[in-house]
C-alpha cells in the first residue's frame, strides 16, 4: 500500500540530506583547491547537486543549488569570504548549476512517480484478481458479502460491514447509531459518505448495480482515506466487482425460480393426463368386476369368482401404488419440502428395502461394507429409492433375474449400487429415464408403471445432497448408483462418547 | 373358548363393515363405533380386549382418543390409518398406541398384529425373568443368556435390551427408548441408539448383518421379535 507522507520528519530528512550534500561537496572542493582550477571546484559542487537531484524533489534540489552557488561564491571566488563576483564566467556557472539541479531532479521525480504508479496498479490488479477469484466461486449473496468483507478488511485494515438490501427494499441496520445514519445517507443518495471523528474515520460506499441499488459497504480504515486517491480507486473497483457478482447470483436465482415454475406447470399438466388415464383404468376394472358378482354369487363357479375377486385386489393394489407415487412426487417437488433428517445406518435402510422383496421369487444379494459411518437422511425416503430401483430391477431383469445391492464409502459419502442382468438402458436414454412420465423402450404398456419411479428417486437423492446416475453393468445389464453424504462428525459417535460405564 | 372382544373405531361405513366382517371370520367378538365419542362411551359400558382405531375421526382426533383411553385403560390399541408417514406412526406410538397398521393393509398382516397385541406381557414390576424366544433376561442379576450361553453386556446395552424385551413384538419409538435408557434430556440423540443397536446386534444376533431378533422400523423405532412371532 501507498503510505502517505508523515509530515515533519520526512521534510527534515530531505532538507538534512540537501544540507549534507552541499556541505560535503564544498568540503571536497576545498580539499582539491590547491591542485585545480576554479572550474574543477565548480564541477565538484555540481556533482553534489546532481547526486542530490536524483533523490530529492525539484524544490529541494533548486534550493540546494542556490545554497551551493552562494557557498561557491563565498569560499572560492575572489574576493574570498565575501558574497561578490565580477566575471561573467561565474554567472554562467551559477546558471548551469541551477538548470542542472532543476532538470535532473524533474527527470528523477518523474521516473519515481511512474514507478510508484506502476507498483500501485500492480497491487490493485492483484487485489482485484484475488477478490474476483473468490467472488466467482461463491453461490449466494451472503457468501459474496462475507468474501468481500474479508478482502476489504485485509486491504484497508479495520472492521468492514457489508449491508445488503433486503428483498423488501430496506437496509439492515448498522451497528452504531452514527453508522446507521451514515449508511442510510450513502444508500439513499448513492453517494460516498465519510465522517471523521475522534474515535476514527467511518466511510460508507454505496453498492450500485446496473439496475438498482444493492446495499452499502462501511469501512473504518486504519489509515487516513481519500476517495480521490489510489486507495479510493481500489475501493471503488472492489465495490463494483462486488455489485456485479451480487447481480449475477440474483439473476441466476431468478432464472432458477422461473425454470422451477415452468417445470411445476409441466408437471401439473402431465399429472392431469396421467391421472385421467392411469387412475381410471384400474377403477373401471374394479367396478366392472364387482358389478359382475353382485346377485350372482350362486350362479358363478367359485373358481371363476375367485379369479374376478383377485383382479379387484390386484387392480386396487396398482391404484394404491400409483397414488403413493403421485403423492411422493407432489411432496418432493413442492418448493417447501424439508427433509426430516436423522442419523441413520445404511445397513438398516438397505435391509429394510430388500426385505420388502422377500415374498418374491427374485433373489437379491446385498453386500454392505462393514463400519460405514452414519448418514444424515430421512430413512423412509431412501428406502423408497431402493424399493423403486429394486422394483425396476425385478421388472426389467433377465429371464433368470440376478439382482445385487452394494454399499460402500466413497469420498465422504456412501455409494449405493443396484444392478440387474436385464437388457440394460441404451446410452441415449440414461438421462431421460429420470424425467417425469418417461418410460424406457423396454417398458411394458400393461404393468401399471407410469414412469415416475426414477423421477422420485432423483428428487429424493438430490434433496439429500447426493447424485444418482445410470451406467452399464460390466457383463451386461443395468447399474443404477447413488450417493448420500455422511452425517456430520458430531453425529458419528463412538461408543466411548455415549455415556457408557 | 373365551373369545376376545375387539372394538373397531372407524368413520367410513364400508371400511368398518369390511374390518368387522374379517375379524368375525377369525372368531373375534366385534363392537363398532363411528366416532371418537361413541368409542369412549362404548369403552365405559364394556372394556374391550383391544381397540382398532382410525386416526381420521370426524369428532375427536385419533391421537387424543388414544391419550384419553390411556389415562384409565391398559388394553392394546392398534392404530389403523391411511396416513402412512412415519411421523404419524411415531406420534401415535408415543401417545400410547401399541401398534400401527397403514391402510391399505393385508388381512394376514392385520391378524398377526392383533394376535401379538393381545399377547400382552406381564407388568414389569412383577417380573424377574424374561424369556423372549431363546433369549433369557434375568432382570434382578442383570444377566443375559442366548441359547443357554451367557453374553456379557455393558450397562447401556443391558438397559437397551431390557427396554425392548419388555415391549417384545411391538415397535418402541426412538424417543421411548432414548428416554428409558439415556434419560429425558437425550430423547433427540438418535445416533446413540444407532451405535448401541449395532453393538447389541453383534452380541445377540446369529448374523448381525441380517438381524432377526432386533428389527428396524425405519423412521419409527425398533422391535424385539419373540419366538412366537417368529414361528
Amino acid at each position: 500500500m501507498v503510505t502517505p507522507s508523515k509530515g515533519l520528519p520526512r521534510a527534515f530528512r530531505a532538507y538534512g540530506l540537501a544540507a549534507g550534500c552541499v556541505v560535503l561537496s564544498t568540503l571536497c572542493a576545498h580539499l582539491v583547491q590547491p591542485y585545480g582550477h576554479l572550474a574543477d571546484q565548480a564541477m565538484i559542487l555540481l556533482l553534489g547537486i546532481v547526486f542530490l537531484s536524483l533523490r530529492s524533489s525539484v524544490r529541494t534540489s533548486v534550493l540546494a543549488s542556490v545554497v551551493s552557488i552562494f557557498s561557491f561564491d563565498f569560499f572560492f571566488i575572489s574576493p574570498k569570504f565575501a558574497l561578490a563576483w565580477s566575471d561573467a564566467e561565474s554567472i554562467v556557472t551559477f546558471i548551469a548549476m541551477v538548470v542542472v539541479a532543476a532538470v535532473v531532479s524533474t527527470l528523477s521525480e518523474n521516473s519515481r512517480r511512474q514507478e510508484q504508479a506502476a507498483r500501485a496498479t500492480a497491487t490493485r490488479t492483484q487485489a482485484l484478481y484475488e477478490l474476483n477469484v473468490e467472488l466467482s466461486s461463491s453461490r449466494d449473496a451472503q457468501e459474496l458479502a462475507a468474501v468481500t468483507g474479508r478482502h476489504l478488511s485485509k486491504l484497508f485494515g479495520g472492521p468492514v460491514s457489508v449491508l445488503l438490501q433486503t428483498p423488501e427494499g430496506t437496509l439492515p441496520p448498522a451497528e452504531s447509531s452514527r453508522d446507521r445514519v451514515l449508511s442510510h445517507s450513502a444508500w439513499q443518495r448513492r453517494e460516498f459518505t465519510k465522517q471523521t471523528a475522534p474515535s476514527g474515520t467511518s466511510i460508507w460506499m454505496p453498492v450500485v448495480g446496473a439496475h438498482s441499488s444493492l446495499g452499502v459497504i462501511g469501512l473504518k480504515p486504519s489509515q487516513p482515506f481519500e476517495l480521490e486517491s489510489e486507495q479510493g480507486f481500489l475501493l471503488s473497483a472492489c465495490v463494483n466487482q462486488f455489485a456485479t457478482a451480487v447481480e449475477r447470483v440474483q439473476l441466476a436465482g431468478a432464472v432458477r425460480r422461473t425454470q422451477l415454475e415452468a417445470e411445476a406447470e409441466r408437471l401439473r399438466s402431465s399429472l392431469l393426463s396421467a391421472v385421467s388415464h392411469d387412475l381410471k383404468t384400474p377403477l373401471a376394472t374394479m367396478i366392472a368386476a364387482g358389478a359382475a358378482l353382485i346377485g350372482r354369487t350362486g350362479e358363478i363357479e367359485p373358481k371363476a369368482a375367485d379369479e374376478i375377486l383377485r383382479s379387484v385386489v390386484s387392480e386396487g393394489e396398482r391404484l394404491s401404488r400409483l397414488i403413493h407415487n403421485l403423492l411422493s412426487v407432489t411432496r418432493l417437488e413442492s418448493a417447501t419440502v424439508e427433509l426430516r433428517r436423522t442419523p441413520e445406518s445404511v445397513d438398516d435402510i438397505v435391509l429394510s428395502a430388500v426385505e420388502r422383496f422377500n415374498g418374491r421369487k427374485v433373489p437379491i444379494v446385498s453386500e454392505i461394507a462393514a463400519d460405514l459411518p452414519l448418514i444424515s437422511a430421512e430413512p423412509v425416503l431412501l428406502e423408497q429409492v431402493l424399493v423403486n430401483l429394486l422394483e425396476n430391477a425385478t421388472r426389467y431383469g433377465g429371464a433368470e433375474p440376478a439382482i445385487a445391492v452394494y454399499a460402500r464409502a466413497a469420498d465422504g459419502s456412501v455409494l449405493v449400487q443396484v444392478e440387474d442382468n436385464g437388457p440394460g438402458i441404451a446410452e441415449h436414454e440414461r438421462e431421460k429415464v429420470f424425467e417425469k412420465f418417461y418410460r424406457g423402450q423396454h417398458a411394458s404398456k400393461s404393468d401399471g408403471g407410469v414412469g415416475l419411479g426414477l423421477t422420485i428417486c432423483r428428487s429424493i437423492i438430490r434433496a439429500h445432497g447426493g447424485r444418482i446416475g445410470v451406467r452399464e453393468r460390466a457383463g451386461g445389464g443395468t447399474l443404477v448408483e447413488f450417493t448420500v453424504p455422511f452425517a456430520a462428525a458430531r453425529e458419528q459417535l463412538s461408543r466411548e462418547a455415549s455415556l457408557d460405564s | 373358548m373365551n373369545r376376545s372382544l375387539l372394538l373397531v373405531v372407524e368413520d367410513d361405513p364400508e371400511m368398518r363393515s369390511v374390518v368387522s366382517f374379517t375379524l368375525r371370520n377369525y372368531g373375534y367378538d366385534v363392537r363398532e363405533a363411528a366416532t371418537g365419542a361413541e368409542a369412549l362411551s362404548q369403552i365405559q359400558t364394556r372394556t374391550p380386549d383391544a381397540m382398532l382405531l382410525d386416526l381420521g375421526l370426524p369428532d375427536i382426533d385419533g391421537f387424543v382418543v388414544t391419550a384419553c383411553v390411556r389415562q384409565e385403560h391398559e388394553f392394546p390399541i392398534i392404530v389403523l390409518s391411511a396416513r402412512g408417514e412415519e411421523q404419524h406412526q411415531v406420534r401415535a406410538l408415543d401417545s400410547g398406541a401399541n401398534d400401527y397398521v397403514t391402510k391399505p393393509f393385508r388381512e394376514g398382516e392385520l391378524m398377526a398384529r392383533i394376535r401379538a397385541a393381545l399377547r400382552r406381557p406381564v407388568p414389569v414390576a412383577e417380573r424377574r425373568d424374561l424369556n423372549v424366544g431363546d433369549l433369557r433376561i434375568d432382570s434382578t442379576q442383570r444377566r443375559v443368556f442366548v441359547r443357554g450361553k451367557e453374553v456379557t453386556l455393558t450397562r447401556t446395552e443391558f438397559d437397551l435390551l431390557d427396554t425392548l424385551a419388555r415391549n417384545a413384538d411391538r415397535v418402541v419409538t426412538h424417543r421411548q427408548i432414548l428416554r428409558a435408557v439415556w434419560g429425558a434430556e437425550h430423547v433427540d440423540e438418535v445416533h446413540y441408539l444407532r451405535v448401541y443397536i449395532k453393538l447389541l446386534r453383534t452380541k445377540i444376533e446369529k448374523d448381525p448383518a441380517r438381524p432377526t431378533r432386533i428389527l428396524t422400523t425405519l423412521g419409527v423405532g425398533y422391535r424385539l421379535v419373540s419366538a412366537e412371532a417368529l414361528s
